[in-house]
């Protein structure tokens, strides 16, 4: 045991030295992290809201079209912009420059005052993801009116039926309704009440919640499989044999080098999160146990993955680009980079052959969804399951002597 | 009393038979030489004594240990170095001798170690900074750095210069009389004859000679050995129907080795025949029999060829 902490503070030791190691390990992740955070608007503790800019150009002028375009205005995500005709406005969206534009046709006031049929214009650029917003907001604002003829049509003819009369005003009883319906928007009969359920954590959603783990994740696999690399490097260089051949067993040679391995893993995640909570205001959930238990099983599976890596792959020249496509590919698909909850079903199945979809599964339900640790025993138990699967068959594949 | 013992030792890579056959004895306190050319079979069979590798068959016995199952004990009471000078570039070398040392139960002082390989000024500078020779030294320290009672040095002074390596040489004859066994690979035949007590010759995976220079020397019968280089053609057949001379071989380039038993006759045959033919001799040197010429006699090639 003592052989296998000399060989761990060694290989610590020699980390400590190689001053690039301490970049790549420390301040490439915070980083990284940082500029992440910055790019998909961390450092807010209020998400801010988009604001659509929206040409609409009037060819009507009348009283209604002046309604369409005060319910627009008070849209909070829109801002209207009457600053176009129309040839400018479909021009903008076309470059791209604007996400939709609409045109209010000449007549539109009478037609609706009249009870005659008219439509708004929604103009939007193909597969534009703001698309379907405007859609629906325009959709509001035509069905209103929709809903509004209608209501006029339906009293007409009920007063006709009881009054017989047919000299009723149809364009004052329109004028009259829209009045109500805009009086009644201050207080309406039917209201939609939003309620947030869940603790306050997810109210107040941190980009960091997500960039810290996952890239404190990521960047542990890259320093762990990169120490795991070095035992090639040792085997190519011969300092390997040259431990080999002192009186060291070899359960507490690999021991050792691996116990490095996991300790500076185990290191860099939580400088990752200590750094996150201090500076970047990052949640860490209702359960610290919860967040330790899942570094250490994550750090655990990162280095039984190592050591099965460094069991099949025969040279330090074949590990660099083999290490690289396992982390990246196993980043992006395992919720590093975007919580795993986001992405489609199919990728989300696929990710669970990753250890980082089980670890990031568990940082989610802890720092985003408030869980506790609970709700993180599965995620802990299938990467101690999957260290221990790696771990005993890259003992069995490892080989000490190359002949 | 016999430290190492090898019996019909066999290591196969698939076709090629690396040992073949290895059998011999060390006994304490001798300095033991083991030579042969580059892939005679060499590295394997120490590399088995060692415990390094796991031999195809034959026994091998060290300190009265086997290596494949006590290598663990037998490691804490020898020494090696090896043939690469592989070291952490990156520590200091107090740091290395330091770490090596806590490996073992029972180690030596290490600034007495580096005061003895005299690099003593050197403790603090990092690995990487050290020179050839330096490197070379800091792996005898670490084959030291136990106190073990046999010692394996694989060419420890290669790459040296003369000064060192007389200073090597004289570390390993201090080692013998303190006691120690010392198992020693080399290339320089000088060093084989200046410091091994028996010498084995290995070629092909066979040992084909085993015993002490001289008697090495003795046995072959082995006559002076003429080398010289011709400005000029000559045709090397002729030479050896010189009066005096036993054998003759072209070592290329113009250069020519002639063994005589009689060396007087065969330089004059040989000026004879420089003014006869129209060449030039230059840089003639005459040798008594040395273990080189034991070399060449039994494996065909120079140890460094």
């Amino acid at each position: 045991m003592k052989k296998l902490l000399h060989i761990a503070m060694n290989e610590i030791l020699l980390l400590i030295k190689d001053k690039m190691a301490v970049v790549w390990m420390i301040i490439l992740p915070l980083g990284m992290t940082v500029i992440a955070g910055f790019a998909f608007g961390g450092f807010s503790t209020e998400s801010e809201a988009v604001v659509i800019d929206l040409p609409v150009v009037n060819h009507d002028g009348g009283e209604m079209a002046a309604v369409v375009l005060d319910i627009m205005s008070q849209t909070a995500s829109l801002h209207i912009e009457m600053e176009y005709d129309e040839e400018t406005a479909r021009q903008l969206v076309t470059d791209g420059k604007r996400a939709g534009a609409v045109i209010i046709p000449s007549g539109f006031s009478s037609a609706i005052s009249s009870g005659q049929p008219t439509a708004l214009e929604l103009i939007v650029a193909p597969g534009g993801q703001t698309a379907p917003l405007l859609e629906g907001m325009v959709r509001g604002v035509t069905s209103g009116f929709s809903s509004m003829q209608t209501t006029v049509d339906v009293a007409i003819s009920e007063v006709q039926r009881a009054t017989g009369s047919h000299d009723l005003d149809y364009e004052g009883i329109s004028a009259r309704v829209v009045e109500a319906v805009l009086v009644r928007q201050e207080s309406p009969a039917v209201r939609t009440d939003v309620t947030t359920v869940g603790s306050s954590e997810e109210e107040d959603f941190n980009i960091f919640d997500q960039a810290i783990p996952g890239y404190a994740v990521m960047f542990a696999m890259f320093t762990v499989l990169s120490a795991a690399g070095g035992i090639l490097d040792e085997k190519e260089r011969g300092t390997f044999k040259r431990l080999l051949i002192a009186p060291i067993p070899r359960w507490s040679l690999l021991g050792g080098k691996l116990l490095a391995q996991f300790l500076m893993g185990v290191l860099q995640v939580t400088m990752m999160f200590v750094f996150g909570a201090l500076v970047c205001g990052v949640h860490l959930g209702n359960s610290l146990l919860g967040l330790l238990l899942i570094t250490l099983a994550t750090c655990w599976a990162t280095t039984s993955l190592g050591i099965l890596l460094v069991a099949v792959i025969k040279s330090r020249k074949q590990i660099h680009p083999i290490t690289t496509l396992v982390i990246l590919g196993s980043a992006a698909i395992g919720g590093s980079w975007f919580p795993l909850f986001l992405m489609p079903k199919a990728v989300q199945q696929v990710a669970r052959i990753t250890l980082v979809a089980w670890a990031m599964e568990g940082y989610n339900r802890l720092m985003i969804l408030g869980g506790s640790l609970a709700d993180v025993w599965g995620n802990i138990g299938v990467l101690v399951l999957y260290g221990a699967i790696c771990f005993v068959v890259g003992l069995k594949l490892f080989r000490f002597k190359e002949a | 009393m016999s430290v190492i013992t090898v019996e019909d030792l066999h290591k196969h890579y698939g076709a090629v038979r690396a040992v073949d056959g290895v059998s011999f004895e060390v006994q304490k306190g001798e300095i033991f030489g083991f030579l042969g050319p580059n892939g005679a079979g060499k590295t394997t069979t120490i590399e088995t004594i060692e415990g390094y590798r796991v031999p195809d068959s034959g026994r091998v016995t060290v300190l009265g240990f086997d290596p494949r199952k006590d290598g663990y004990e037998m490691k804490e009471r020898i020494g090696i170095m090896l043939q690469e000078t592989a070291l952490y570039p990156d520590l200091r070398v107090s740091e290395v001798l330091r770490l090596f040392a806590s490996y073992y139960r029972r180690a030596v002082d290490t600034d007495a170690l580096l005061e003895m390989i005299g690099l003593q000024e050197k403790r603090k500078a990092f690995v990487r900074e050290l020179s050839g020779g330096q490197r070379q030294r800091v792996a005898i320290a670490l084959a030291l750095i136990n106190d073990p009672e046999l010692i394996f040095l694989d060419e420890p002074t290669a790459g040296l210069d003369p000064q060192s390596r007389r200073a090597t040489w004289n570390w390993i004859g201090r080692a013998r009389e303190e006691g120690k066994t010392v198992f020693l690979t080399t290339h320089y035949i000088e060093e084989a004859e200046e410091l091994c007590d028996r010498v084995a010759i290995i070629d092909h995976g066979v040992i084909i000679a085993l015993d002490t220079p001289k008697r090495l020397m003795a046995g072959m019968e082995i006559e002076s050995r003429i080398d010289f280089a011709i400005e000029g053609v000559l045709d090397g057949t002729s030479l050896e129907s010189m009066p005096g001379v036993t054998k003759a071989q072209s070592e290329g380039q113009g250069a020519f080795m002639v063994f005589a038993a009689d060396a007087q006759m065969a330089l004059k045959s040989l000026i004879d025949l420089a003014e006869e033919e129209g060449f030039v001799l230059q840089g003639l040197t005459v040798e008594g029999a040395t273990l080189e010429d034991v070399f060449i006699r039994l494996t065909g090639r120079r140890i460094r060829a």
